[in-house]
């Protein structure tokens, strides 16, 4: 009795997983090298990184690679491949893809469901500048660990609440070098004119270049008094524009909702 | 040989000097002091008899002039009967055999006679104090030349200055801008507007001092200014006892183009200061016509301290009426290395320490 109700309970399970696809595994696994970017190992190693996080975050962290994006745009190719293929965890199908595409070297980040609240439009820039150098220099698995490192990081913030977006994003690495350089300069500057003053104490002789003690109290007598407006021109400028924070979206092919950005490397 | 005069006391027959501190004549020898006032008859009695003596310079003078004594004088001591050395310009010193303060009555007459003059109202002691005032609070002045200085002479000198008095009329035009600011939605607008601002009128300048004595830098003398004219006296050869004087040897022709430049200048400054309410004035043309009154001749009272370190002369003036001393101080350049590099590593530490912090934050 007892073991029927289990194996009852267990069908049950089975039945109720592969019925919801949101939580079935996709069809295809987070990392999709069709451009053969990655050694096997490299492969292995950034998949177990993908997996993970994605578990751990409730997203999908997904890396494409592909050679040619058959005359689509990487904006279309990059959503219809997530939509096609099964990606996104929840009823919100949450999650954000890359797509690297060799053959005019683009670049797309597509995000969905709860992935476009965690990753906004400033959250794509301020991701892709981490990774593009990257790919740019073909260090592919760098630029692609740099990612899943970087959408686990703003999924996490994502879930206190207050998402990075504009004014509000991650402090990145402190640049050792650089502001060390830049303090030594202000420091040089700052006892360039501290040193200035202590050696202008030193000289006192000086010609005066006017009389002003020796002017006679109040005779000064003004005769003439004369302003006169001569013309006036006018410099306009555009105000820059104010950005607004958040994700801009648009429906793919399929008919889901999707984030996203990309560009060249 | 040209005239003296010597101040004698009328109690001890002792040599007497212009005391600063009491500004009256006193006899170091027995304590007493004496008004100016009374001296001021003496002194014309004085002016009286130096009219033979001029007649005898200048028969003596015709003997120096081929001489290499040229631009030397020579003067017999009254008191000790020595022989004093002077230059053209000396009009008091003090015998170099007694002691006694002289002065040279034949320099100090006729054309040579000074308008006006500033008695000192502050002693050597006052003098040295001042310098070494002047050496604290300056670090990167070489330890060495605090510690080993000692100064080679402190010199009450009388210098001769020229007060020129002037009246300025200036018309000076301005180009003078400006600018206004403002915005809308789309677009930042600033307006910059143009004015042309004209201004005209008169100042005047009452004794505007050019130093008179060709041995005195004009830079250090320009350096002590001001000197307050209020107390300024009519010239009696009493005041200088005690102390040494020059002659003129710039005449007021040649020193009326420095305060002139100096006169323009402050004209110019002053009627800018009357140009407001813009963003930026720029004189176009500027035309300054000076009109000078009659140049007087006054001496001032200086104290000069010479010192000498690692084989160079450092002068330093003080103005004898108001105490402000300058001079040019030598640089210890290993002091200022250590200084620069040392704020360097300061100051580049804490500002990386802050932008570490403000990183952290």
């Amino acid at each position: 009795m007892k073991k029927s109700l289990l194996l009852l309970m267990f069908a049950l399970l089975v039945c109720f997983a592969s019925a919801v696809p949101a939580l079935a595994e996709g069809d295809l696994p987070r990392l999709v090298d069709n451009a053969d970017l990655l050694s096997a190992g490299e492969e292995r190693e950034l998949l177990a990184r993908l997996d993970a996080i994605s578990e751990k975050r409730q997203a999908d962290i997904v890396v494409v690679t592909v050679y040619s994006l058959e005359g689509k745009s990487p904006m279309d190719y990059a959503d219809d491949f997530y939509d096609y293929n099964g990606y996104g965890i929840g009823s919100g199908r949450d999650g954000v893809l890359l797509l690297v595409s060799m053959e005019y070297s683009d670049w797309w980040m597509s995000t969905c469901g709860y992935g476009i609240t965690a990753i906004t439009d400033a959250g794509i820039e301020y991701i892709s500048d981490e990774f593009v150098p990257y790919l740019s220099s073909g260090d592919y698995l760098e630029a692609f660990t740099a990612y899943a490192d970087l959408c686990d990081e703003f999924f996490g913030q994502a879930l206190s609440g207050q998402p990075y977006d504009i004014g509000h994003m991650p402090k990145g690495t402190f640049d050792f070098a650089k502001n060390l350089l830049v303090a030594l300069i202000i420091g040089f500057v700052v006892a360039l004119i501290a040193t200035g003053v202590m050696k202008g104490k030193l000289k006192t002789v000086r010609s005066q270049s006017a009389a002003r003690n020796y002017i006679k109290a109040n005779s000064m007598n003004i005769t003439e008094n004369r302003d006169f407006y001569l013309y006036s021109h006018v410099n306009r400028t555009a105000r820059p524009k104010e950005t607004h924070g958040g994700s801009g979206t648009h429906t793919s092919s399929s008919g889901s909702t999707h984030g996203g950005g990309g560009g060249k490397f | 040989m040209a005239v003296l005069q010597e101040y004698k006391c009328p109690c001890c027959g002792g040599a007497i000097t212009f005391d600063s501190t009491a500004q009256k004549m006193k006899c170091p020898y027995c304590d007493t002091e004496f008004e100016m006032e009374t001296l001021k008859n003496y002194d014309s009695e004085l002016r009286n008899e130096q009219s033979d003596d001029m007649q005898w310079e200048s028969a003596a003078g015709s003997e120096w002039q081929q001489g290499e004594t040229e631009g030397l004088r020579s003067y017999v001591c009254k008191s000790c009967g020595g022989e004093i050395v002077g230059d053209a310009n000396t009009a008091a010193t003090s015998c170099p055999f007694c002691g006694n303060p002289v002065v040279m009555m034949g320099q100090l007459s006729g054309s040579l006679k000074p308008d006006y003059v500033i008695p000192f109202k502050l002693d050597k002691k006052a003098a040295k104090a001042a310098l070494q005032k002047h050496y604290s609070g300056k670090r990167l002045l070489p330890k060495v030349f605090k510690d080993q200085n000692h100064i080679d002479e402190v010199k009450g000198i009388y210098v001769p200055f020229w007060l020129f008095d002037a009246d300025a009329e200036a018309n000076i035009r301005y180009r003078a801008t400006r600018v206004r600011a403002w915005s809308d939605s789309n677009y930042n607008y600033t307006e910059t507007s143009f004015f042309s601002v004209a201004r005209g009128g008169s100042i005047g300048f009452e004794k505007v001092p050019v130093d008179g004595s060709a041995k005195m830098a004009d830079d250090l003398m320009e350096s002590i200014e001001p000197f307050d004219f209020s107390e300024a006296v009519d010239f009696q050869t009493a005041y200088l006892a005690g102390y040494l004087a020059d002659k003129y040897d710039v005449d007021a022709e040649q020193s009326i183009g420095r305060a002139n430049e100096r006169i323009k200048q402050s004209t110019a400054d002053a009627f800018a200061a009357t140009v407001h309410g813009y963003t930026t004035v720029m004189p176009e043309s500027v035309s300054v016509r000076l009109q000078n009154g009659q140049a007087k001749y006054a001496l001032y009272p200086v104290w000069l301290l010479n010192t000498t370190w690692n084989g160079q002369k450092y002068t330093f003036a003080m103005n004898g009426q108001t105490g402000k001393l300058v001079g040019d101080l030598p640089l210890d350049k290993s002091a200022y290395r250590k200084w620069l590099f040392g704020l360097t590593g300061i100051i580049g530490a804490a500002v990386f320490a802050v932008s570490y912090l403000l990183w952290l934050l």
